[in-house]
């Protein structure tokens, strides 16, 4: 609550502020740039409101955190905290998605009017690539919002629940290996069992399970060096499945491997390397939707482990004995993961 | 409404006067001539007035939204391409449904220049004074038959069976002929959003529409693969009344 005060006055204030320094900082600048303003007064107005929304956003960002560290501390009202702490991120997303959707669209309408118009206003040196620089910053905010608002997406819509042949699917994530250069710089094994039987199918919805165990795969490659090895192997344990991709890679600092799972998380070692940080956080997502789990282990500098578990359906009915059986002789065998 | 050589009328409806301020002179440099609708009520009163060539909705409008402004036009008989502007997350199934009967639809925020590219599309495929392919109920491909309504299919007299995936892709097909489709649109049209490594998800229903149809990629009667770009429509559709 003690962000409430401060957070509640920047939001009211912030508009104000940001289209200040905006209109200074177009004052302080070369007369051919302040031709943006007489080229597109739309665009202007477009990127305040933009950079408005934004400050807004991350100051009521903060408050939530911060309340929901409070609400936290005692025991008994974390697990409804954490609830009510998810119902409020997800209509935070889209408040923040619909908020910026309207100017982040202007933004990019007026920047192809600009261009477009543009003999006059981009002759003078250095605002033509002023304006490219504005495009992809624009593009960059847009993939950010639209990649927090799929995952807001994914946690409320319905999904299809239909038989999954995880088999196929982990023989298709390997074929779809050749689509990253970078993979081939990997030694990279996919192991799936076929004996003494396939893995069980699931239910839910391949598409998204494929996504969830790609991104896997793709961060592995993505945070690790030419020569390391990545494994992709899957085991039947218990009631469920459990997909694991492993990687000799850079490795997750300890400090950092507690945010891996939120939303925008990119740790020190990716800062340098393109992408938003959606990644961990939608597979995690895609996962829940499946009333599975997932667990991260990982060692700097020695590489990192990702697992997700997947429940396998209801084996009850008439060929539970057989089932529980199977499990029975099955467990002793199978190495601890 | 003007011969051949005449610029193409459109009415824009956008309450956000960031966009219409924007959008209407990047759409007039396109060659067109856009009229500015600040609200639904205005937008209807347009096209009575102007009867125009085509038309750019924001579905979130005070008072009159999109989606309501179109289904008043569709129930009033009107038949001119429509585009909506929706929100991120919303799939073509509800974007554009048949009560409604869009023509197309984009998520803001959006390319301009796609924008430009579907406004064409729409155009182009319009049928002055006919109801287009996606506000009919059933639609006719060679022997393919579509009943968009209860969402089945027929292949002469047999029933395909279909995932609701798939269908929907079958819908999109069908109801935007001859049109490149990229892996990222069928993509947008089956998730509402597009995702970052997920094209193969489409490859994968084409593939699943391609055996029930038992149409053949290298010789397609229905569905063409365009290579390195995606996919296209190339049976003629007809609507059956």
């Amino acid at each position: 609550m003690r962000w409430l005060p401060t957070g509640a006055l920047l939001r009211v204030l912030a508009p104000a502020l940001v289209g200040a320094a905006f209109g200074a900082a177009l004052q302080a600048t070369e007369p051919g740039a302040r031709l943006y303003t007489t080229a597109s007064p739309g665009l202007v107005a477009a990127i305040a409101g933009v950079l408005a929304t934004c400050v807004a956003a991350l100051v009521t960002l903060a408050r939530r955190r911060g309340d929901a560290a409070t609400a936290a501390a005692t025991e008994a009202g974390a697990r409804q905290a954490a609830e009510e702490a998810t119902r409020d991120r997800l209509r935070f997303f889209m408040r923040l998605d619909h908020e910026l959707k309207n100017p982040l669209t202007a933004m990019r309408v007026g920047l192809a009017n600009v261009e477009e118009a543009g003999v006059i206003a981009v002759a003078t040196a250095g605002t033509a690539s002023a304006l490219a620089s504005v495009s992809v910053q624009a593009d960059r905010i847009t993939r950010l919002v639209s990649d927090l608002r799929k995952l807001a997406d994914l946690e409320t819509r319905e999904i299809e629940s239909a038989p999954v042949d995880l088999t196929s699917l982990l023989d298709e994530v390997a074929e779809a290996l050749g689509e990253i250069p970078a993979a081939r710089e990997r030694i990279v094994q996919v192991t799936v069992p076929r004996a003494p039987w396939p893995l069980p199918l699931i239910e839910g919805d391949r598409d998204l399970l494929f996504i969830a165990v790609q991104n896997l795969v793709a961060n592995a490659i993505k945070f690790s060096a030419a020569g390391d090895t990545v494994e992709v192997r899957a085991s039947e344990d218990g009631d469920a499945v459990l997909i694991v991709v492993a990687d000799t890679g850079f490795g997750i600092p300890e400090d950092e491997i507690g945010q891996v799972w939120q939303e925008l998380a990119r740790g020190r070692a990716a800062r340098s390397l393109p992408g938003t940080g959606i990644g961990l956080a939608l597979v995690r997502v895609i996962a829940t939707r499946h009333r599975g789990e997932v667990a991260i282990r990982s060692r700097e500098g020695e590489g990192t482990m990702v697992s997700i578990r997947l429940p396998v359906p209801d084996r009850a009915g008439t060929a539970s004995t057989v089932a529980d059986l199977r499990h029975n002789r099955h467990t002793p065998g199978k190495a601890a993961v | 409404m003007g011969g051949p050589d005449a610029r193409p009328v459109v009415v824009l409806a956008d309450d956000d006067e960031a966009i219409t301020s924007n959008l209407a002179p990047f759409l007039d440099r396109a060659g067109f001539t856009v009229h500015v609708a600040a609200d639904g009520e205005a937008a209807l009163e347009l096209v009575e007035r102007l009867d125009p060539d085509g038309c750019v909705l924001d579905v979130l409008m005070p008072k009159t939204d999109g989606r309501e402004v179109l289904r008043r036009l569709r129930r009033g008989g009107r038949w001119l391409p429509v585009v909506l502007l929706t929100q991120v997350g919303e799939s073509a199934e509800r974007a554009i449904a048949l009560d409604e009967g869009a023509d197309d639809y984009l998520n803001k925020p959006f390319d301009p220049y796609e924008l430009l590219a579907r406004l064409r599309a729409v155009l182009r495929r319009a049928r002055p004074g006919r109801r287009p392919l996606s506000a009919s109920p059933t639609l006719r491909a060679g022997d393919l038959r579509v009943d968009r309504i209860s969402r089945r299919a027929w292949l002469r007299d047999t029933e395909l069976v279909l995932t609701p995936k798939a269908m929907l892709l079958l819908d999109y097909l069908l109801t935007h002929p001859d049109e490149l489709m990229t892996r990222d649109r069928l993509l947008e049209v089956l998730w509402g959003f597009e995702f970052p490594v997920g094209t193969r998800a489409v490859d994968n229903r084409i593939a699943e529409l391609r055996r029930a149809l038992g149409d053949d990629p290298a010789r397609p009667e229905w569905i063409a693969t365009v290579p390195g770009q995606g996919y296209r429509f190339v049976a003629r559709v007809d609507d059956l009344r």
